[in-house]
């Protein structure tokens, strides 16, 4: 059974119809990346998983926790978003609170870990980041990448089943990139569920165990990586590679 | 609990209130037209320091801003006598209104004109515009573009605000009703039908302002 | 005919001035207060809360505080109630402030970035935990320096309370001023009063909106 699974997916923006018809599945430990042209429906996709953007028909499951449409009250909404972590181009963290507060938050409020042992747990994720020391810095005296990596131990510290990921890198400078990668690369080796959105195709190619091209709101193309590159079953993919170098 | 509200007194005093709604609408007009022309010279001598000017504006603003719109209109109306000046109840009203907005329409525009960019000057310079012209295009009308919403509620504020002249028997809507309700001795629907024109005539204020914003101010300056 | 020394005018509107500062802290306070649930259901999620939020933000801001307070007043005798002046002072500037405060932290947690709820919204917090934790708190910070700014027009609404007669500041100013036949110097030092309360609330706004600029 596969851990995230959707059917028949379908978003509208007004009359704009931006998902058409979605079925993916992503088993446990896999790492998927989506890629497509702006515009063809990848952030809005993401989006559906964790409930940010409703959907107008079809349903999500994750971990046994289902949405469908006109059903996705409250409860059920918390019950998947707390097997769902999401990181965000704009990293979002919480500027009035330190990197460590950022972390500790949600467990704290959401899973009522007591004080202490969220510490901990705060402590635990930023040393995965790599921040260890920052624990007490707030996210202006932090470099965009140094962010990004609190957002990351922010998500992982509700220890979700799987993690999403919009374009993490994009708002990076070049330099502070790898940094990020980084840390989702060791991620992908420890067996961490992820399904992200990227233009890093070297670095797509490297980690994923599937991807997903995405086209006019749907999944135009799928499957491993290498095989894709080396031989795209589809002229729209065989353009948008082309349209990257 | 058994109270009848009885409106049945307006028609008798349709032409009363007519009249009190045009009094308050002429403070406005003109309080409005004045004191914003009071705000771009504060504006403009504040930004620039013009002396003497910019200084005395300084103290003028911070004096209006700072003291109640009512006590300003008892030391104009019943405090300057004291000094030979002797002002009808509607020059009183109409001068508080004047310098209240004045005040506050200053640091509005100040805070418009600080927001335009030099290089815009700059490049109008350098396309030979006279520096009445640099000023007019450039400088103003960008800047009461960008303040003219802000503009807008001031004057909307101190239109309501205008309802305190009653005290100094300027007859405008509030003292209508004040007469009215004299007479009838129903003070609670007086009251109520007057407040209701007020948030008319707030709504109305508001509109002609936006119409004027667009018709005056957003309209780019031809070349 | 009594004389009035310098010194009994003072302490006369000095007593005013208490009675000024008094309604204005307590305006403030209780129009705080109601402003809070003001804009809890203004920015809520059910409809009708928010119409109705909205319409008292509408009407206290759309019509002169006057008249709010002869409405009121009058209004609230129908009931057959006998409204003290100072009840229907306070209880009229109360709605007033909080009108306007409402309004006031509605802009504050609009500009709240979207971002924000949409982070917390994925951490799985309800509603009420992303407005306690991530939402009012950075709010809050944006809300000082118009807040305290709003205090000044507060001082000076406490002025409207005089012609309901509530005898605070301007009421005594009024009635020296009749007795004493010398009106330049008793409003000037009523208006004196009002910039005493009013000019340092002015100053501490101004200056908290500029260390906020300069520490973005
Ligand atoms: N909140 C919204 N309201 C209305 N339309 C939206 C909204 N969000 C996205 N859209 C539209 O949905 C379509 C898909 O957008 P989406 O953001 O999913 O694309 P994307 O593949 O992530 O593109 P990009 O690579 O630029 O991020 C676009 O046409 C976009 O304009
Ligand atoms: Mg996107």
């Amino acid at each position: 059974m596969p851990l995230v699974s959707t059917n028949r997916l379908h978003k509208f923006f007004g009359t704009n119809h931006v998902l058409r018809g979605i079925k993916l599945d992503v088993e446990e430990g896999e790492v998927v990346t989506i890629v497509g042209r702006s515009g063809s429906g990848k952030s809005t996709l993401l989006r559906t998983l964790n409930g940010l953007e409703s959907i107008d028909d079809g349903v999500i499951e994750v971990d046994g926790a289902t949405l469908e449409v006109d059903r996705a009250d409250a409860s059920a909404l918390r019950n998947l978003r707390q097997k769902v972590g999401m990181v965000f181009q704009q990293f979002n963290l919480f500027p009035h609170l330190s990197a460590g507060q950022n972390v500790m938050l949600a467990p704290q409020v959401v899973k009522r870990t007591p004080k202490k042992e969220a510490e901990e747990i705060a402590r635990r994720m930023l040393e995965r980041v790599g921040l260890a020391e920052k624990f007490d810095a707030f996210p202006d005296q932090l470099s965009g990448g140094q962010q990004q990596r609190v957002a990351i131990a922010r998500a992982l510290a509700m220890s979700p089943r799987v993690l999403l990921c919009d374009e993490i890198t994009s708002a990076l400078d070049p330099e502070l990139v790898n940094e990020v990668l980084g840390v989702v690369r060791q991620l992908a080796g420890e067996g961490m569920t992820l399904i992200m959105v990227t233009h890093e195709m070297r670095f797509a190619r490297e980690v994923s165990d599937k991807l997903v091209f995405m086209h006019e709101g749907k999944i135009h193309e799928s499957g491993h990586p290498q095989a894709m590159f080396a031989k795209p079953a589809t002229a729209e993919f065989a353009s948008f590679i082309g349209s990257l170098n | 609990m058994a109270y009848h509200f009885d409106f049945t007194f307006v028609p008798d005093y349709a032409g009363m209130l007519a009249q009190g709604v045009a009094y308050t609408l002429g403070l406005t007009v003109v309080g409005g037209t004045l004191g914003i022309l009071i705000g771009i010279g504060g504006a403009v001598s504040r930004t620039w320091n013009v002396r003497p000017f910019g200084p005395l504006y300084g103290y003028y603003v911070e004096l209006f801003r700072n003291t109640p719109f009512l006590v300003q209109l008892f030391l104009i109306f019943f405090g300057l006598p004291s000094l030979g000046i002797k002002l009808a109840e509607w020059q009183a009203a109409i001068l508080a209104m004047v310098l209240n907005l004045g005040a506050y329409s200053t640091e509005i525009i100040r805070a418009g004109l600080q927001a335009t960019p030099r290089g815009q000057v700059e490049a109008a310079d350098s396309l030979a515009f006279t520096r009445w012209q640099v000023f007019l295009h450039v400088m103003l009308r960008p800047a009461l573009r960008k303040v003219w919403p802000a503009l807008s509620s001031q004057v909307v504020i101190t239109m309501l605000g205008s309802s305190v002249c009653s005290q100094i028997s300027a007859e405008e809507l509030t003292f209508v009703a004040n007469f009215i309700q004299s007479r009838n001795f129903r003070a609670f629907e007086t009251y109520f039908l007057t407040t209701a024109m007020y948030f008319g005539l707030a709504l109305l204020v508001r509109q002609a302002m936006h119409a004027i914003g667009r018709h005056l101010i957003v309209r780019r300056p031809s070349r | 005919m009594m004389t009035f020394s310098l010194w009994d005018i003072v302490r006369n509107l000095l007593i005013g001035g208490a009675l000024t500062l008094l309604l204005s802290l307590v305006a403030f306070a209780l129009g705080g207060a109601t402003g809070l649930l003001v804009l809890f259901a203004r920015i809520g999620k059910w409809r009708a809360p928010r119409a109705l939020a909205q319409m008292h933000i509408e009407l206290f801001q759309g019509t002169p505080l006057l008249l709010q307070l002869f409405t009121l007043f009058f209004g609230l005798s129908l009931f057959g109630l006998d409204v003290p002046a100072w009840l229907a002072a306070g209880l009229g500037l109360t709605l007033f402030t909080s009108a306007f405060l409402a309004e006031i932290w509605r802009g504050c947690v609009e500009a709240v970035p979207r971002g924000q709820w949409e982070a917390s919204a994925c951490l799985a917090m309800t509603y009420w935990e992303q407005m306690r934790h991530v939402i009012l708190p950075q709010a809050m910070r944006l809300s000082i320096a118009p807040t305290v700014g709003f205090a000044v027009q507060v001082v000076k609404g406490t002025a409207v309370t005089s012609i309901i007669g509530f005898a605070e500041l301007t009421k005594t100013g009024s009635m020296i001023a009749n007795a004493t036949f010398q009106p330049f110097l008793v409003y000037s030092l009523v208006a004196l009063g009002y910039f005493i309360l009013c000019y340092p609330l002015s100053r501490y706004a101004q200056a908290l909106e500029r260390s906020f600029h300069a520490a973005r």
